[in-house]
């Protein structure tokens, strides 16, 4: 009876252990290639989403590596994993055990900076190294298509006559991008009290609660809302960039700039690697992403998401972190999101 | 008529031996992913995508539609056979489904079930034929004051539905609101109690305490019986099949639930989770015997399961006529599309006819594959419970712990997943019931958050909870649902008085 408890106890723990070790293999399908500056890269590599699957770096990192693989400029495995958590930070504290490492690569934009300054984390730009800017996108302002207003300026107005007249909503929680580049937005036209506006944060379904008029501007992605406002449904009051944008239905939408106000918001994406990479994984890429913007691939998957071209090599995209960081730093302080 | 044709075309394409290949490839790879307990649907998808960027994407669209309801028709398999949920829409099929095992009616709970999600999915796929565009326009009439109700109204079905001790169902509830405050309040971009751990700012997600509490739950009891040596629950099996008093008892469940499931899985938010809770509840509140309700009723199994196979269905609308993913899968699913090049919105119907009616006719085929595979499936997996319990247990231990790492690839959630494993155990212990719990950990953060929206928008009146006839209605229903048990309880106890 006794031996009998004991091989219960070992079969349960054989049985744990292997159908541990099976998923942890199955999930870190890592090919352990010698990591050498001559071969570089063999063996797998690790392409990380620091969001959840469907979401918009997920969609980058894919895209990305699709393109590659395409175009052939990379010609080893590239699994794309998510490792989403807390805005990306959790992703971004896993890198820091990655130190010196050459496999992984993974994809950043905005909310690198903006999780420390908020606080989320104590980490930021300068605990990954920076590759390549790659795209950018902005920001769009939206209402349903019966909705009384049809600028941005109409909106301002309404905000100073009342500030709590006009409800925005975005999927992003409070003091995060779509609140914040909003604010941006209202500064810049001279609306008073910033932190008066009010603004929900829907997790993912802020669009329905545009189109269904609960809510009555959707601050969000420019290459978001393409297909409601081509169907009609949507009507885009502005955007961000400090020139029009895309083909077709995106093109017709006004930048603030034009409507008079004076402010532009870029939410760019680039590619990144872990703390310290070494120096020939890095020429290695900042090589393979310069010729990878300049193929037909590549053109043809900015087209289809709507992404603006952006890029910006290793050392530029750094100096522009750092500018990036300051502005948005200013500004939250300003709004009274940092104290 | 003129979807009827277009429907006809879809045929055509679902119908080439790549596209029922397809079809059948999503399908049976669901099923097998719903049963593992943490692996649902979302994952499911998320693991095909690198397949489908190599399929056109008609290909990928129908199997990635095959392993979402495949993943419906698998999740209850382990809840009706071991208590083990795989998902948040399969909890419901525990209430029923396992004390029918445990009465040695596994056979027949597995063949309602696949039945019952036969039916409601294809009654749900022809509600899409007919009313997908009138319905993706009814549910954005629902804003945060409607959603709010929503919530309630699921929230206090449970509540109403412990037979045993009020006040215990109510702890249990509470508890389950407390778990769902944790994390940062997307209203304010406060942290609240997450301690410093990184891993909590985004919540704890309700997957890992169903998880904890019915596999690590099960664990935990399977050790007295280890111990004591004792046998496993059944050696003789029967056919997979129902007598005709079952499938008379079911029959009205099932086709009540599908409509139900398939509107409230049009709402983008809602899902397959409150589908199947809302028609459990429904059923039970409806039947002239609800006392059998959670001892075995075949039609407390026969509902949710419609409901939840149906919601996967309606879940597709949002995400096909207006391109807003209505669930964690549909997101995924969107995101694979826009790889592809297509843009789902209200235009798609338009622009990708062929798309759009192959994949509605692939759910009619991927359906009645389905029902065929998981009849004689349902055959083999049932022998699980001849398994030695010292065998069989630590199999569910190991694969809740792969199941837990799969949500977020985060050690956290071993540790999260052991705190509620035990706390799981300790309630039991103290006759506290965990349904109430878990459902509160499910519609939590939901509720509180849409009450803090509508609250905003509404600058702080509560008027706007009852602003529409949608916030009336369910107010209304919600009033029934708590009042209807005790007014009935309470003339029963004045008949018997006198």
């Amino acid at each position: 009876m006794r031996r009998m408890r004991r091989m219960s106890r070992i079969m349960m723990i054989i049985a744990a252990a292997a159908i541990m070790l099976t998923a942890s293999t199955a999930v870190f399908a890592n090919g352990q290639g010698e990591a050498s500056a001559e071969n570089y890269p063999s063996g797998n590599l690790d392409f990380v989403a620091p969001g959840g699957a469907g979401g918009g770096w997920d969609l980058t990192i894919r895209t990305t590596a699709k393109a590659l693989k395409d175009t052939k400029l990379v010609n080893v495995p590239m699994p794309v994993r998510n490792n989403p958590g807390a805005g990306g930070s959790v992703h971004l504290a896993s890198l820091q055990e990655m130190k010196g490492e050459d496999r992984t690569i993974t994809v950043y934009s905005s909310p690198l900076l903006l999780t420390k300054l908020n606080g989320t984390t104590d980490l930021g730009h300068n605990d990954v190294t920076p590759l390549a800017c790659l795209i950018a996108d902005y920001a769009s302002f939206v209402v349903a298509a019966n909705s009384p207003y049809n600028s941005m300026a109409d909106i301002m107005n309404a905000l100073k006559n009342d500030i709590k007249s006009v409800k925005i909503g975005g999927n992003s929680s409070a003091g995060s991008m779509d609140h914040l580049q909003f604010l941006l937005m209202a500064k810049a036209a001279g609306v008073q009290n910033l932190n008066q506006i009010d603004y929900v944060s829907f997790d993912d379904s802020a669009v329905a609660q545009v189109l269904g008029g609960h809510i009555d501007l959707f601050s969000t992605g420019l290459s978001e809302i393409a297909s409601l406002v081509e169907s009609g449904d949507l009507k885009a009051l502005g955007q961000t960039a400090g020139h029009r944008v895309g083909t077709g239905v995106i093109a017709e939408i006004q930048t603030c700039k034009e409507q008079g106000i004076d402010a532009t918001f870029i939410n760019w994406r680039g590619i990144f690697g872990p703390p310290e990479m070494p120096e020939y994984a890095v020429t290695y890429w900042r090589n393979t992403l310069k010729e990878l913007v300049q193929t037909d691939e590549w053109a043809q998957a900015k087209t289809t998401n709507g992404w603006d071209d952006a890029y910006m090599d290793a050392p530029e995209f750094a100096e522009f972190l750092d500018q990036a960081n300051a502005d948005y730093e200013s500004i939250l302080k300003e709004i009274g999101m940092i104290k | 008529m003129d979807s009827i044709l277009q429907l006809m075309h879809g045929f055509t394409v679902a119908l080439q031996p790549m596209n029922i290949m397809w079809v059948t490839i999503g399908g049976v790879l669901g099923t097998i992913i719903g049963m593992l307990p943490g692996l649902g649907p979302a994952t499911g998808v998320a693991v095909l995508l690198p397949l489908t960027f190599s399929m056109g994407p008609v290909a990928a669209l129908i199997t990635m539609g095959g392993v979402y309801y495949g993943a419906m028709y698998g999740g209850s398999r382990a809840s009706i056979l071991l208590n083990t949920p795989g998902d948040g829409a399969a909890v419901a099929a525990t209430f029923d489904g396992y004390p029918m095992t445990k009465q040695g009616r596994a056979e027949a709970a597995l063949a309602i079930s696949a039945i019952a999600s036969f039916i409601g999915g294809v009654i749900a796929t022809v509600f899409m034929v007919l009313v997908s565009v009138p319905v993706a326009r009814f549910a954005i009439k629902f804003g945060a004051a409607e959603y709010f109700q929503l919530y309630v109204f699921a929230l206090a079905a449970t509540a109403s539905m412990n037979k045993g001790n009020r006040v215990k169902g109510f702890i249990a509830m509470i508890i389950g609101l407390m778990i769902a405050t944790i994390g940062i309040d997307a209203q304010s971009g406060v942290k609240r109690f997450t301690f410093g751990i990184l891993e909590l700012q985004s919540g704890i997600d309700f997957l890992i305490v169903i998880i904890a509490i019915f596999a690590l739950g099960e664990v935990f009891k399977s050790f007295k019986n280890i111990r004591e040596g004792k046998a496993n629950i059944q050696k003789d099996f029967g056919k997979i099949w129902i007598s005709r008093k079952e499938w008379k008892r079911s029959v009205l469940p099932i086709l009540r639930s599908a409509p139900l499931g398939f509107f409230i899985g049009a709402l983008p938010g809602a899902g397959g989770t409150m589908a199947s809770l809302m028609s459990y509840n429904n059923e039970r509140q409806l039947s002239k015997h609800p006392e059998e309700f959670g001892e075995g009723a075949i039609e407390g199994l026969a509902a949710p399961e419609s409901a939840n196979n149906a919601a996967s269905v309606g879940a597709m609308i949002p995400m096909l006529t207006l391109g807003i993913p209505g669930s964690g899968t549909t997101a995924v699913m969107m995101g694979a599309l826009m790889i592809l090049g297509l843009k789902p919105g209200p235009l798609l119907f338009q622009q990708q006819p062929t798309i759009i009616w192959g994949l509605i006719a692939s759910m009619f085929l991927g359906n009645i594959i389905l029902a065929i595979v998981n009849i004689p499936l349902a055959g083999g997996l049932v022998r699980v419970l001849s398994v030695p319990p010292k065998i069989l247990y630590p199999i569910v231990l190991g694969l809740s712990f792969v199941g837990a790492y799969a949500i977020s690839y985060s050690v956290m959630d071993f540790y999260i997943l052991l705190i509620f494993g035990v706390l799981g155990y300790l309630m039991g212990k103290a006759k506290i019931p965990t349904s109430p719990l878990i459902l509160a950990v499910i519609v939590g953060n939901n509720m509180e958050q849409s009450f803090r929206r509508a609250f905003t928008i509404s600058d702080g009146t509560l008027g706007i909870f009852f602003s529409s006839p949608i916030c009336i209605v369910l107010f209304a229903l919600t009033i029934i649902s708590v009042g209807y048990p005790l007014v009935k309880s309470a003339i029963l106890a004045a008949k018997n008085q006198s």
